[in-house]
């Protein structure tokens, strides 16, 4: 069995959050407000942290244009005063606009490459079902066009195809929810009571 | 059947806890293949010569980490061991303490901080923090983690942006990812990056592998299995397959056993 501190600390957390599955109970409780506290707490040291070594630190030093950044930071939190609540919509639109600016690039990353790979030589079983399952997804979601039998017969085919893709996703989820028990168990029974070799 | 349908979720709990726990216990040795993404993400990695620099982007949190960490860890592991250097960085406040953990294992080992490897820490901005990262990085990141300045470490030697990186590795439970990457980092710079990603982001990434915008993509714990297999270092990963694939087994006769009864009730008479 283990002799670390942290070691018995973490497994006992995890013996308290799995209780829930009998049922909800008050060291379940107590565990979910203290991991709550804790990734909190955690979140204000490293934004503390960030912010003295990425902006405070550097300005102190002559990178005096930082002090705009970091005015706009402080500005946010005027929205917890209700009558000077709409300054903080300054910060939030140059938080927005550079949002959108650097979303741009994804009409070439997520768009134009995207339809670009979709056009492939139909050398394979594999390129065959990409291009028609695109294709007929895509029909499925034709809202605006006369309902005709050509484009409801796609449409329906679309479906087939989203119904697999949702049960690939399906499959995805459940096989990563046992990989996270798999790994709280490699906790339990090999580093805390070492029952796994 | 119809004690099926009355049946205490509880007890699922229980078969569940069992058929996974077995295995974990007495490995029964079920053979598994490397699926292509990750035997991709393999080849890349294994391109890279010794003295060369990769950098990994360790962006997952405690939270989905149980499916996730073995992956950074056996790519970080099979980088040392080809005397790789590597340097770590985080877009995810937790994933600091993930590539501090992993260096510090190295360390034990006789790999050198600072010449080996260098965990630069987080830098908070997400996409934005990504793209002025790839852009200068001494400017993002003056000091490491430790509080080193960059221009004293050896291993930053000649390293200014991110195309100065041989390979980009990043690691993910959600924001930033894939996507985030590319659009800030591949699409830009042209350095070619392979990604892990929690199991559940596996189908939404696969078609950047189809676009040739990632040179390779690992799922979960699975993906972490897969690389270890690849790499001939078999880890805890490797030891975790039974497991997945015993769970696997039970899931799917719960679906089909809770489809029958389901099936057997609607078509039972109703009584009056």
């Amino acid at each position: 069995m283990s002799m670390s501190f942290a070691t018995w600390l973490g497994a006992l957390a995890t013996l308290a959050v799995y209780s829930f599955l009998y049922k909800p109970n008050k060291i379940f409780s107590f565990f979910e407000h203290i991991y709550v506290g804790v990734g909190a707490g955690y979140g204000i040291v490293f934004g503390y942290n960030a912010i003295v070594r990425q902006g405070w630190e550097p300005m102190l030093k002559g990178k005096g244009i930082l002090i705009v950044p970091m005015i706009l930071g402080v500005l946010l939190f005027t929205r917890f005063f209700k009558s000077v609540n709409w300054v903080s919509r300054l910060p939030l639109a140059f938080l927005v606009g550079l949002g959108a600016a650097l979303s741009m690039k994804a009409i070439e990353s997520d768009f134009l490459v995207q339809i670009r790979a979709t056009m492939i030589p139909w050398s394979s079983l594999n390129s065959i079902l990409l291009v028609l399952g695109t294709v007929s997804a895509l029909a499925y979601f034709f809202f605006t066009f006369p309902d005709n039998k050509a484009v409801r017969s796609t449409a329906l085919f679309g479906r087939w195809f989203l119904m697999a893709a949702f049960g690939a996703a399906f499959g995805n989820a459940v096989m990563g929810r046992i990989s996270l028990v798999i790994g709280e168990l490699q906790f339990l029974f090999k580093d805390w009571i070492h029952l796994i070799k | 059947m119809n004690f099926l349908m009355r049946l205490d979720r509880r007890w699922l709990y229980v078969i569940v806890f069992i058929v996974i726990l077995w295995p974990l216990i007495v490995p029964m040795g079920i053979p598994f293949r490397v699926s292509p993404g990750t035997m991709d993400a393999f080849k890349v990695i294994d391109s890279v010569k010794p003295g060369e620099t990769v950098l990994m982007s360790i962006d997952y949190s405690v939270g989905g980490s149980p499916d996730i960490d073995p992956q950074a860890q056996a790519v970080f592991r099979y980088l040392m061991k080809k005397n790789v250097k590597v340097v770590l960085v985080a877009f995810v406040d937790q994933g600091v303490q993930f590539a501090e953990k992993m260096i510090s294992q190295q360390e034990t080992l006789g790999k050198k901080y600072g010449e080996d490897f260098v965990n630069l820490g987080f830098v908070a901005g997400v996409e934005v923090a990504i793209s002025a990262f790839a852009e200068n990085i001494p400017k993002v990141f003056p000091k490491d983690n430790r509080g080193n300045s960059i221009d004293s470490l050896p291993i930053m030697k000649g390293i200014t942006s991110v195309k100065d990186f041989k390979l980009v590795t990043e690691f993910a439970t959600g924001i930033p990812g894939p996507a985030e990457w590319i659009r800030q980092v591949g699409t830009k710079y042209k350095v070619p990056i392979v990604s892990g990603v929690v199991t559940v982001m596996y189908p939404q990434s696969l078609p950047y592998v189809q676009s040739k915008q990632l040179a390779g993509l690992m799922g979960g714990l699975r993906g972490a299995a897969e690389f270890e297999k690849a790499s001939k270092t078999p880890g805890l990963a490797t030891a975790a397959m039974d497991a997945q694939s015993m769970g696997h087994l039970a899931i799917v006769l719960f679906i089909v056993l809770g489809n029958i009864a389901y099936q057997m009730e609607k078509r039972r008479p109703v009584q009056k």
